[in-house]
């Protein structure tokens, strides 16, 4: 008899506390939502995507995924469609450099990168620094002697003010003491017919853009924007081997959660992205985009989020935009 | 004949019973699409790329691309029937069109659509098959100073839309422009005009703008005559079901004009195919022996628009496929399929993969063919929504004009502006202000202003840039042609009266 009382107890305790167990781990029980700002086929959409098949072939979540976009104010409109969802465990968000320069200098904007719940940052895109072929630059030093010569007329197609390639150029600038024209053009498309049509000289450009162009033999790749050469351009020398003493701005890629994510959904992100970028097909898709792996978790990815919203402060300030938060 | 032998190629990849299937099944889709207002060929390429990976990319291709010159068939169905522009490109249609069906013509310009469509969408295949190459080079030429020459080309249409009164017209473009600017400026990254919110950084959305100023506008005013019976006359006879062999005639310079403008534009990345109809319905009428009659319902008048925007897919394959760089929403789109699928888009590719190219060529072909089949005789059966009572057609209107832009914008706040839009178009009609160049100065406002900073940029703020260059200046002195055309003629008139007078 006192055997089977304690059979009982022992099973009850056993449910309560797989019951307890299942009320503290996290599991999606919807098809998943990823957020991303662009449009379909914009960049982060693709990332995304990328991202989802790479988790549904592994089987890593339990639950189908669909992306969501949320297009607008340059990622603006859907960190405060994220910020709506304050406290609950969805959806998981792809940011990007712009969700951490955007809400800095538009007012417009209500919340950034401190206030939501990074989960990992996945890669950093590096960029390099393209030229036409049958142009006389061979190297960064004969751009920089060429920008001496004439200031002011050498000119650099890009995009807005406040993205990477102008703050690399207002580095550059201040580096070499030399000047030289940014032209803003609204798509990468209009950029790289910029420069191959001859209306700018220099364009810093994605490495799974220049491919393509240098195999057809139109564009030359002159220096590797980023802290160390680039393994798809192993000949090409990063702007520090040449002799510019730069600091290196990362474009990272990650992933982000609402406004105070419970705790066990965050842990549970966690883990799946951990694995996700040990899986071969991960690293595949990372090749085959050029893209550098950075995967950085918990109290480091809190150093990094203060440390690179600081660092974009400053340097957007330098270059004369106004910063409002 | 190397051409000969590829397209043949490309027609036994074309003609393969499962990629006739999914051409078809784009180019229904696209027309589809090409119908509803809001939804526009760019999402539903988008939406359906996942569907894709499990197809070859040479079918998926040829699916992807039938949606994309479909929809632009599917356009003017609403433009012409219900004054509804169901794709951004097809505004200009509704100037013309909606009259025709006014005046009881409906069913002819639908056909007179589809057949200048057709017409000009073979005229970009052949030329993308053609001339690809060279013409990219050329489209590699057009640098700022070119594009602004050319929006100040588009922008001198105005002189040509202006209807009675100058000043009026004048003052419809400057609110266009304006209101284009709101939103975050490019170079300096600051907002303008957003007042605050957020939903105006990216700018007012141009299909809000046209479906509230034409669509709403008109079931407003037709609301205010209180009349239950039919809004418009029921085309009856094959003469106002079908276009007659007169209109044919007429529209001969259009579909040629609406071919070369359309496929030329296209090809410039950036420059869209609402440009493109805008600049094809302008020459159009300064050629025309009748330019007054333009915005009362004539044929030509809808012929130009919609062969420029079918003929401007043609030309915007061509940057993408040639060099790997898109022109256009859509475009940029089948970019991004084109690198999921495993290819390398850029100069090389089509070399590389002859088969797809010369595959997506023929079908192209064959697509258009299957649109006209498909347009055609549904013609008769589109018309008949015009007999729908207006108490049945004007809550449809405002149903899809709303559903149609909300499901493109996902944000109730352009729900309002759709609402503003309606009652602005309202006031402009009472007021006698032509919606034309409003439309005219939204479209062009910022790629204009955009043009002229970055040609200033590039000279150091010299503006002799924009008539040094010799393509530039000839654009340039086009457009102080046209703008003096109204001049010219007025002076003539005055001739002519003297000389009858001294008779």
């Amino acid at each position: 008899m006192l055997r089977k009382i304690a059979l009982w107890v022992f099973a009850l305790s056993g449910t309560a506390l797989a019951g307890g167990a299942a009320a503290q781990a996290y599991a999606p029980d919807r098809p998943i939502e990823f957020l991303v700002h662009t449009g379909p086929g914009g960049g982060s959409d693709v990332f995304a995507r990328g991202a989802a098949a790479v988790l549904e072939k592994n089987k890593l979540v339990p639950q189908r995924i669909q992306i969501t976009n949320k297009t607008g104010g340059g990622g603006l409109v859907a960190m405060s469609f994220l910020s709506e969802k304050a406290g609950q465990p969805e959806p998981v968000a792809f940011f990007t450099s712009v969700w951490y320069v955007n809400p800095l200098i538009r007012k417009e904007g209500k919340v950034t990168m401190n206030e939501l719940t990074p989960i990992a940052r996945l890669i950093l895109e590096a960029s390099v620094l393209t030229v036409r072929a049958d142009s006389p630059f061979k190297n960064v030093k004969d751009f920089i002697e060429a920008a001496r010569k004439n200031p002011g007329k050498l000119k650099q197609a890009g995009g807005s003010i406040s993205g990477r390639d102008n703050n690399m150029r207002l580095l550059m600038q201040k580096a070499t003491g030399t000047q030289w024209q940014f032209i803003s053009f609204p798509g990468g498309g209009e950029r790289i017919a910029a420069l191959l049509g001859g209306h700018a000289d220099t364009y810093v450009m994605e490495p799974s853009e220049a491919l393509e162009h240098i195999r057809a033999g139109k564009i030359r790749v002159i220096a590797a924007v980023m802290d160390k050469r680039l393994a798809a351009f192993p000949d090409v020398p990063t702007l520090k081997e040449q002799g510019l003493n730069v600091p290196e701005i990362p474009q990272p890629r990650g992933v982000v959660g609402p406004p105070n994510m419970p705790a066990n959904a965050k842990a549970y992100w966690e883990a799946v992205m951990a694995k996700m970028v040990k899986t071969p097909e991960w690293r595949e898709f990372l090749k085959k985009d050029l893209l550098e792996d950075a995967f950085l978790t918990g109290p480091a990815l809190q150093d990094f989020t203060k440390s690179f919203s600081q660092q974009m402060r400053e340097i957007l300030k330098e270059g004369g935009v106004a910063v409002v938060r | 004949m190397d051409v000969i032998a590829n397209l043949m190629q490309g027609f036994a990849v074309a003609l393969a019973p499962a990629n006739l299937l999914w051409c078809f099944v784009g180019v229904f889709f696209g027309t589809i699409v090409g119908i509803l207002p809001g939804l526009g060929p760019s999402a539903t390429v988008a939406l359906l790329l996942p569907l894709t990976f499990s197809m070859p990319p040479t079918s998926a291709l040829i699916m992807l691309c039938g949606i994309y010159y479909g929809a632009k068939y599917g356009g003017s169905t609403t433009s012409i029937l219900l004054n509804v522009p169901g794709e951004s490109a097809s505004v200009v249609t509704c100037f013309d069109g909606y009259q025709m069906a006014k005046n009881g013509r409906g069913g002819a310009a639908l056909g007179i659509a589809a057949i200048s469509s057709f017409v000009a969408g073979t005229f970009g295949v052949v030329a993308l098959m053609l001339i690809a190459p060279p013409i990219a080079s050329f489209a590699l030429a057009f640098g700022p100073p070119e594009y602004f020459g050319l929006m100040m080309f588009g922008l001198a249409m105005v002189a040509l839309l202006a209807g009675r009164s100058m000043v009026k017209a004048l003052i419809a473009l400057l609110v266009g422009l304006w209101l284009a600017q709101s939103g975050i400026d490019l170079f300096t990254d600051t907002s303008r005009f957003t007042f605050g919110r957020m939903e105006l950084l990216d700018g007012v959305d141009f299909i809000v703008v046209a479906v509230g100023v034409f669509a709403l506008g008109e079931v407003l005013q037709n609301i205010e005559r209180r009349d239950a019976g039919q809004v418009l006359p029921v085309p009856k006879g094959m003469r106002n079901l079908m276009p007659t062999l007169q209109d044919l005639k007429d529209c001969r310079f259009a579909f040629l004009n609406g071919s070369v403008v359309g496929f030329l534009v296209g090809v410039l990345p950036g420059a869209g195919s609402t440009i493109a109809s805008f600049i094809s319905y302008g020459i159009e009428k300064a050629v025309s022996r009748h330019p007054e009659k333009f915005g009362t319902g004539v044929p030509e008048g809808v012929a130009a628009p919609e062969g420029a925007n079918n003929a401007e897919t043609g030309g915007a394959l061509v940057p993408l496929l040639t060099l790997g760089i898109p022109g256009s929403g859509t475009t940029a789109v089948l970019l991004a399929a084109l690198i999921l699928w495993g290819f390398r888009p850029g100069p090389l590719l089509i070399a590389e993969n002859p088969a797809l190219f010369w595959g997506l060529v023929a079908s192209m072909y064959v697509g258009n063919v299957l649109l006209l089949v498909m347009n055609l005789p549904l013609v008769p059966l589109f018309a008949q929504i015009l007999r729908l009572p207006a108490y049945v057609l004007f809550p449809l209107i405002f149903g899809i004009a709303m559903v149609g832009v909300y499901s493109a914008s996902d944000s109730v706040f352009d729900m309002w502006l759709l609402a503003f839009f309606g009652l602005l178009g309202y006031a402009m009609a009472k007021l006698d202000y032509p919606p034309a160049p409003f439309i005219l100065g939204f479209v062009l406002g910022d790629p204009m202003e955009r043009a002229l900073r970055q040609s200033l940029m590039m000279s150091g703020g010299e503006l002799t840039v924009l008539v040094s260059r010799p393509l530039s200046a000839t654009l340039l002195a086009f457009a102080c042609i046209i703008l003096l055309i109204p001049l010219l003629t007025r002076l003539n008139a005055l001739r002519l009266k003297a000389i009858e007078q001294a008779e």
